[in-house]
């Protein structure tokens, strides 16, 4: 559950301010974002997911007022309720595979385990490089493994920053079934944000900025 | 998982980086170490070596060479004294003990020092094995000499004349070992023995060999020896016996303490100078440390903002970069005391080679303790000059500026 009102915010005082639409999302609904770059959707996203505190304007996820948390609060709370699959960065390249994950659920302060670990690893098909270095992996298994970084804790919401951008239609179609078959399951709501129209058709919620 | 796995994996993850900070720092550690405990060593051993050997009583010349000859045994003696004049200095009510020693020969290099039972006694040593000399001609021998000479009990040999191994010539008269002291670590360890008499005797014969030649002897043979070595009852003696045996006789007194302190004056510059290279060592590889800490939080921004996006908070990804760096410190701390203990290990195998005196291998926990602090609070500093901009980290913005 997702509920934002009046969002502001601004890099310095002579760049130009972004204001944003409300957002109203219930339990498990998901929403695609869409717009075209430098016009914020990236801000959007970070203030969604408590990296950059709003100028004006209030944030309440699960009925947590996040605007009004402290620094510590906030990390515990991004931790433990928010995943992100970013575009190309997708894990810690001193860690291997399984280790990155229970990085994950260290931070998040919850309970590893290696059945979760595992049973992940293989419905997104990675277990087989389990014990790889990051920089080991292909294209395609980084991308799944972004995924299992943004989902193994559990959260409550799922971002996406443009998943797809890189990828050709066939594995633009897999990628956001993952996303949206995984949300699903972990009964998350999903908020996708991108360019990329491809992808308008799998979203009944969309927000044009 | 936890934080000090994490950086253990960071600390594995560019070895070569860590590698050169942890070597400059443990060259450095080393260095610190090795020249403390070599100079402490040194001072040590040459204390050590005065035994309670308070004055030395020799011929007029340099008090420096004096000491150097008759204390540590590596100079040549100023020259000889007669026995009977010193023989009046014991009588000296100030004085607890008073032993002549006379030099003149040598066995393969090792001196060969004619006195009284007494001598081992300022050095605290034992006989181990035999026993004492009780006739001229009889010989103990230092623990080292014995070691490193393969001389037992009942065996003899014969001595050259002078101070140090050319065999200009050899006496004829063998000189018999009949005991064998135990290890003390002090210059005894490198010397033989023997009696007054063993001395005179030896050369009495050979100059009694050259009076045949010449027409006939001259008075009546004259006992003399190299010096006298005192310990007094009272320090106060120290002020007033010197000062009146040089006004007053024709010999010289020398404080061995004070000489030697003039000595470390001297020796004290090399000293401070390899120092002050190792603090510039340490600065510079405190620099690399700070360096790679710093270079690690900068190339891995993106790391440690994915982190930050984790729910890791900043107290952690500090923890995280101060455990890299003691463990970085750590581990050049644990190989610097090594690399100092094998070098200090080999100078005391060529000094035990050259001088031909054995030294124990200690290191003493307070000096490593001073190094180990100092190297702490500059490897601190490094690291929190590199958690700065950790804090000060802008995670949206790194995140966004994804490549």
């Amino acid at each position: 559950m997702v509920r934002t009102s009046n969002l502001k915010f601004e890099y310095d005082k002579k760049s130009e301010q972004f204001r944003f639409p409300d957002i109203s999302l219930d339990a498990s609904q998901n929403l695609l974002i869409l717009g075209k770059s430098g016009i914020g959707k990236t801000t959007l996203l970070h203030l969604l997911a408590g990296l950059l505190p709003p100028m004006d304007g209030s944030i309440e996820i699960d009925g947590v007022p996040i605007h009004t948390l402290s620094n510590r609060q906030l990390d515990r709370f991004r931790g433990q309720n928010i995943g992100i699959v970013f575009q190309n960065n997708h894990a810690i390249q001193s860690l291997t595979v399984i280790e990155n994950l229970e990085a994950r659920l260290f931070f998040a302060q919850k309970t590893i385990s290696q059945t979760v670990i595992k049973d992940l690893l293989e419905h997104l098909d990675i277990s087989d490089c389990k014990n790889k270095k990051i920089r080991e992996l292909s294209e395609g298994q980084l991308q799944r493994l972004g995924i299992a970084m943004a989902m193994v804790h559990h959260p409550q919401i799922i971002f996406a920053d443009e998943p797809t951008s890189s990828l050709d239609d066939d594995n633009c179609t897999k990628v956001m079934q993952l996303l949206i078959e995984q949300a699903e399951m972990n009964s998350a709501n999903l908020i996708v944000i991108t360019h990329d129209q491809r992808i308008k058709p799998l979203f009944t919620k969309t927000l044009a900025l | 998982m936890n934080i000090w796995k994490i950086s253990l994996r960071n600390f594995r993850f560019k070895p070569l980086y860590t590698f050169l900070g942890i070597l400059t720092l443990s060259v450095s550690i080393a260095l610190l170490v090795g020249i403390q405990q070599l100079d402490k060593s040194f001072r040590g051993q040459l204390d050590n070596n005065l035994g309670e050997i308070d004055m030395v009583v020799g011929a007029k010349g340099s008090p420096l060479q004096l000491v150097l000859a008759s204390v540590l045994h590596i100079d040549n003696p100023t020259g000889n004294i007669p026995f009977e004049e010193a023989k009046g200095l014991m009588k000296n009510p100030m004085i607890q003990k008073a032993v002549p020693i006379s030099y003149g020969d040598n066995f393969k290099g090792y001196r060969i020092v004619g006195t009284t039972d007494d001598f081992a006694t300022l050095y605290s040593a034992s006989i181990t094995h035999g026993r004492s000399m009780e006739k001229p001609m009889e010989v103990v021998l230092g623990a080292s000499v014995a070691e490193k000479l393969g001389l037992r009990i009942g065996d003899t040999f014969q001595s050259s004349h002078g101070l140090i191994e050319k065999g200009a010539h050899t006496h004829e008269e063998p000189l018999t070992v009949v005991g064998i002291y135990n290890t003390t670590h002090k210059v005894l360890d490198r010397l033989i023995v023997t009696g007054l008499e063993t001395i005179w005797e030896v050369h009495h014969h050979e100059e009694e060999h050259k009076e045949e030649h010449q027409e006939e002897g001259e008075e009546e043979h004259e006992q003399e020896i190299t010096s006298l070595l005192v310990s007094f009852r009272n320090p106060i003696a120290l002020l007033t016996v010197p000062r009146s045996i040089n006004e007053n006789t024709n010999m010289q007194a020398a404080l061995p303490k004070f000489e030697l302190e003039r000595l470390y004056q001297f020796t004290g510059v090399g000293v401070k100078t390899i120092t002050w290279i190792a603090y510039a060592i340490l600065v510079i590889s405190c620099i690399t440390i700070f360096i790679s800490l710093y270079r690690m939080v900068r190339d891995r921004a993106f790391d440690l903002a994915l982190m930050r996006s984790y729910g890791a908070n900043r107290f952690q990804l500090a923890k995280m970069v101060l455990y890299e760096g003691v463990l970085m410190a750590g581990t050049a701390f644990l190989m610097g005391i090594l690399l100092s203990q094998i070098g200090v290990f080999f100078i005391f195998e060529m000094i035990a080679d050259q001088y031909k005196q054995t030294m124990p291998l200690q290191l003493k926990y307070q000096e490593v303790l001073q190094t180990g602090v100092l190297v702490l609070s500059m490897v601190l500093l490094s690291i929190a000059l590199a958690i700065y901009p950790l804090i000060k980290m802008n995670i949206s913005k790194i995140l966004s500026h994804e490549k």
